[in-house]
């Protein structure tokens, strides 16, 4: 069973990940545009909200999910 | 319902007012599933496509009922593929080898399976809800008929909503599974093992029920981590092996017609202005949903509707896939349409324990809810006096004027519709007159004055004469933008004016077919059947 702290640190990890992968698109010159792409800041606006409800579930420890 | 007692006249008389608007909401949602049954059966009448696409279903379907695979070479004639799995299809083989290739079998299969999920809907409330409220359970299985997109799809011969029966069983099932487990102490494998089963059916139906098979198993990782994952391995082994099967039993053109053919442009625009019609037509259900998700992510532990939910909300993003569009809504109408039943029967068990006031409060407040739910859906057919005389009575118009979609004449002034519908103009839900079906009739009449096939965009006209089904113009559309077709053969044999009759309605097929039937044939006659003008063409004498 997984409890809600660790869904959150799930999460988190997802979010973080996430955003690096956005990055590395630029990084592995892929993508169609130079810098941020449109596509890419919608991601990247999804990836820190993952991330941030990730953060608000810690406090909630080990209640389960 | 259950209301505790009141205390003097004043109050009694107070508490029949929630009863009243439960009465007027059960009204409305049972109004419109007659609506809904109205559509079906004209539409299981109408011998020829009312949405484009359904031909191919059905041809779909023969192909399965004569013991071979839709899944083929597009190179050659008669340039047929589908691009969707079989289970839709297969299921409807036993009424096309008794009655023949005819619409209405597959028209009557979808439509079934819709009303087999408001059932899986209002049982999945009606289990977890401790005072046992039918009228809530059904105001959430109505609601879900009640939906502009599940009215306009359900009757149609397209496999979607079938794999939404199949979500919605599975869905449901493992609720009840997991809290008969939990209850319990023990695993009941054979109840997970049925819910594996209708996962793999919803997903042999049509592709896009990953997005429920990945809810059922993230549900699962967070209440049986370790379960999950031994479950997860042979679904995905069994899933594979049935992939790999009919992909050698096709020669590879289940791989090229089903994956390569679905790789679509994403239309930013069309998702946004989806989303946003999605929201405005459900914006009951579909908030409710939402604060009941987030108050289970918080406070209470995930359901399998919660996880469902978010996952089917974020999947629908893919209605912005060209070709896609509102039926991709429909998962998550389902699921939300369950969320909000379970979400106000807590409300209301919480208000009787505060006492009558609270109780009628809420009662109140849960009608006058669904009541502007079902406002916000208003859709009805106005093709009777009856059904005008309704429509006028709430304040609806009795027609709207639409004009004729065209892709080969001048446009056309509006014509009325006896059709209304919240979601705006659409071409979809306006049960097709007896000029449609004559005008489906004078189209195919075209054909037989010719000695070959039609060149035809849909499949119906064909059908209808007894010749072969020649071209799915969308799947050859799809294959070409992904470099998987060679338009040889066809271009071929449209310069050499192989076909007496070519069928034009919204002229979907890839640019070089186009280009080549602009050259080689004329336009004769324009006929309109169900708001489309069909342009029927003829071969030009050649000047070579």
């Amino acid at each position: 069973m997984i409890t809600k702290r660790q869904l959150g640190l799930i999460l988190l990890a997802m979010g973080i990940f996430g955003v690096i992968a956005i990055f590395a698109v630029d990084w592995l010159g892929a993508g169609d545009f130079q810098g941020i792409g449109p596509a890419q800041r919608i991601a990247l606006l999804a990836a820190a909200v993952v991330a941030l409800l990730g953060l608000t579930l810690l406090p909630l420890g080990d209640r389960p999910a | 319902m259950i209301v505790s007692p009141p205390s003097n006249k004043w109050e009694t008389a107070v508490s029949y007012l929630p009863r009243i608007l439960i009465s007027i909401a059960l009204l409305a949602f049972v109004g419109y599933l007659i609506v809904y049954a109205i559509y079906a059966v004209n539409l299981f009448r109408f011998p020829f496509d009312y949405d484009q696409g359904e031909g191919f279903e059905l041809m779909d379907t023969v192909l399965f009922s004569e013991g071979e695979w839709p899944y083929r070479d597009n190179d050659h004639y008669p340039f047929y593929s589908s691009n969707y799995p079989p289970l839709f299809h297969v299921v409807t083989v036993p009424l096309v080898w008794l009655f023949g290739p005819q619409y209405w079998t597959g028209r009557l299969v979808s439509w079934l399976g819709t009303l087999v999920t408001a059932v899986a809907i209002a049982w999945g409330v009606q289990r977890q809800s401790k005072r046992k409220r039918w009228w809530l359970s059904a105001l959430a299985g109505l609601a879900f008929l009640a939906s502009n997109y599940i009215y306009h799809v359900g009757p149609l011969f397209r496999q979607h909503l079938f794999m939404v029966m199949f979500e919605t069983l599975a869905v449901v099932y493992l609720t009840a599974t997991v809290d008969r487990e939990e209850r319990d102490g023990r695993y009941h494998p054979k109840q997970l093992l049925i819910v594996m089963l209708l996962l793999l059916a919803a997903g042999y139906t049509k592709q896009l029920a990953y997005a429920t098979v990945a809810a059922v198993f993230l549900f699962l990782f967070l209440r049986q981590t370790k379960r999950a994952i031994l479950w997860a391995i042979p679904f995905a082994a069994v899933t594979g092996l049935i992939f790999w099967w009919i992909n050698i039993s096709t020669d590879n053109w289940w791989l090229v017609n089903t994956v390569t053919a679905n790789l679509n442009p994403f239309i930013k625009e069309q998702a946004i202005g989806l989303f946003k019609q999605w929201f405005k037509l459900h914006t009951v259900i579909t908030t409710i949903a939402i604060l009941f998700a987030v108050y289970q992510f918080y406070f209470e532990r995930l359901s399998a509707y919660s996880v469902w939910f978010v996952l089917a909300m974020l999947n629908s993003i893919t209605a912005g896939k060209w070709g896609a569009g509102e039926s991709y809504f429909a998962t998550a109408i389902a699921a939300s349409c369950i969320l909000t039943g379970l979400a106000l029967n807590r409300a209301l068990d919480w208000a009787e324990q505060k006492g009558w006031k609270w109780e009628t409060a809420v009662l109140t407040l849960i009608a006058l809810l669904w009541l502007v739910q079902a406002g916000k859906v208003f859709h009805m057919p106005t093709h009777t006096p009856t059904l005008a005389a309704i429509a006028q009575a709430l304040g609806q118009p009795s027609e709207v004027a639409i004009a004729p979609q065209t892709s080969c004449s001048a446009p056309r002034d509006p014509e009325p519709v006896y059709y209304v519908d919240s979601a705006g103009v659409s071409l979809l839900g306006r049960p097709p007159s007896a000029a449609d079906t004559a005008a489906g009739i004078a189209i195919a009449d075209k054909i037989l004055e010719g000695e070959t096939a039609a060149f035809s965009e849909d499949a119906g006209f064909n059908f209808y004469v007894g010749r072969d089904i020649v071209t799915n113009p969308t799947q050859l559309l799809n294959l070409y933008q992904n470099n998987a077709v060679d338009l040889t053969d066809m271009l071929t044999m449209l310069d050499e004016q192989s076909f007496d009759t070519i069928i034009l309605r919204a002229q979907f097929y890839p640019p070089p077919v186009l280009d080549m039937i602009g050259q080689r044939y004329a336009t004769t006659d324009l006929i309109e059947m169900n708001g489309f003008v069909y342009c029927v063409m003829r071969p030009v004498k050649s000047s070579r």
